[in-house]
């Protein structure tokens, strides 16, 4: 029996004073762990919070008995598909109209891992988006550290799976496919937007970071199939530049939000 | 924060209840639901405070005298918490004074279970610390 074991149960007991023979052998001959756990049990619920934790459950109980939802919001799962469906619409959409030359000139294993990290990666934000959209849900990816996580896991595996090369006319390249993806990407964004409105996003920068990159990915994901260029540092820059500019974005839009004081959404 | 300020903070967050009302799914728990959005009135309204009070010049600051505990005495629970992070103050008020478990904590505040957990060890080291250098004076 360690500090750390007090720790965690400390965590577990809530507010419960009860202890197993075990802990109580431990905190009897450690004073640090002592003094801690005096404190915290002697947590007064005047602190901050009047309301004592009992008359919280009857507020919860009471809200619950009579809460009858009012054009009540579409399941999780009815919102992830509803997302997925329009980043599937939309990177489908840009890969009729720039066409898949680039399938010809990647390998099997660079088109299937490239391409099914980025639909893997917009999968993940649609789930966390779906999360957003109701205070108080579950997370079990921090909304704010997804959209970080996927741009630096695509960064890695596109360093990974293609070459450095040098290259002519770097920028020129990089601008053609930027202004080729970027509108796609774009349009995802009305629908998704649409769609996000519905529910309540506590957090406007964090949500507008996430769906922006989401957004961004099915532009950046018609690009790749389109483009037979397999430099790296143009796949960085321009098709993986394109989603994470568009995540910026996203991110002043709900800074902006914010700024206007309307963090929370009505439908 | 006045009495007021605090008022104006609760008219804002049934107003704010009742607007979202549509999001709140059956089944899922009420408590984190209704703290997740109070948790969002009170960042705002303390975001709008701090822009109002940058343009104001205060008129007189008084000086509250510090209650020191005495020499073997355990300082009390809001002075300690009062020095820890925000982010760290928030999980442990929500724990240990209002009672709530950690998957409604991790619900109320947007985050994950592991980030609240990790949070609330942090917070117990830093208090360990506190109640050691208290001891030591």
């Amino acid at each position: 029996m360690t500090c750390n074991h007090i720790e965690d149960a400390l965590l577990a007991n809530g507010k419960s004073r009860v202890w197993s023979a075990e802990h109580g052998a431990h905190l009897n001959g450690c004073k640090s762990c002592r003094r801690l756990a005096a404190v915290l049990a002697a947590a007064s619920p005047d602190v901050e919070a009047p309301v004592q934790p009992g008359t919280l459950r009857e507020i919860e109980r009471v809200l619950t008995a009579d809460l009858h939802p009012v054009r009540g919001i579409a399941p999780k799962r009815q919102f992830a598909v509803l997302l997925i469906a329009i980043f599937v619409f939309f990177a489908g959409l840009g890969v009729l109209r720039l066409g898949w030359r680039g399938l010809t000139v990647m390998t099997a294993f660079q088109a299937s891992a490239m391409l099914g990290a980025l639909s893997i990666g917009a999968i993940l934000l649609a789930w966390s988006l779906a999360n957003q959209m109701s205070p108080g849900s579950l997370h079990r990816l921090s909304p704010a550290s997804l959209p970080i996580a996927v741009t630096i896991t695509l960064a890695i595996l596109a360093a990974a799976l293609f070459r450095f090369e040098q290259e002519d006319q770097f920028w020129m390249r990089s601008w053609q496919c930027f202004r080729l993806g970027m509108p796609f990407s774009l349009l995802a964004a009305i629908p998704t937007w649409f769609a996000l409105r519905r529910g309540a996003f506590l957090s406007p920068r964090t949500t507008g970071l996430g769906a922006g990159l989401f957004t961004g990915l099915a532009g950046a994901l018609a690009i790749q199939i389109r483009c037979q260029n397999l430099e790296a540092a143009h796949i960085l820059v321009s098709h993986l530049g394109m989603a994470v500019l568009a995540s910026i974005l996203g991110w002043i839009l709900g800074l902006v939000i914010e700024q206007a004081g309307t963090g929370l959404r009505r439908s | 924060m006045t009495r007021d300020c605090a008022d104006d903070l609760l008219q804002d967050t049934w107003l704010r209840i009742h607007r979202v009302r549509h999001t709140y799914r059956r089944g899922e728990p009420v408590l984190p639901w209704v703290y997740a959005i109070a948790r969002r009135a009170k960042i705002d309204g303390y975001r709008r405070a701090r822009r109002i009070a940058s343009r104001e010049t205060p008129m007189q600051q008084i000086e509250l005298p510090a209650h020191a505990p005495r020499p073997g005495q355990l300082p009390d629970f809001e002075t300690l918490i009062a020095s820890l992070p925000e982010s760290q103050r928030e999980v442990i008020t929500m724990l240990k004074v209002s009672g709530l478990t950690l998957e409604e904590t991790a619900r109320a505040t947007s985050s994950t279970v592991g980030a609240v957990k990790q949070k609330a060890h942090r917070a117990y080291e830093r208090l360990r610390g506190l109640l050691q250098t208290g001891e030591n004076r």
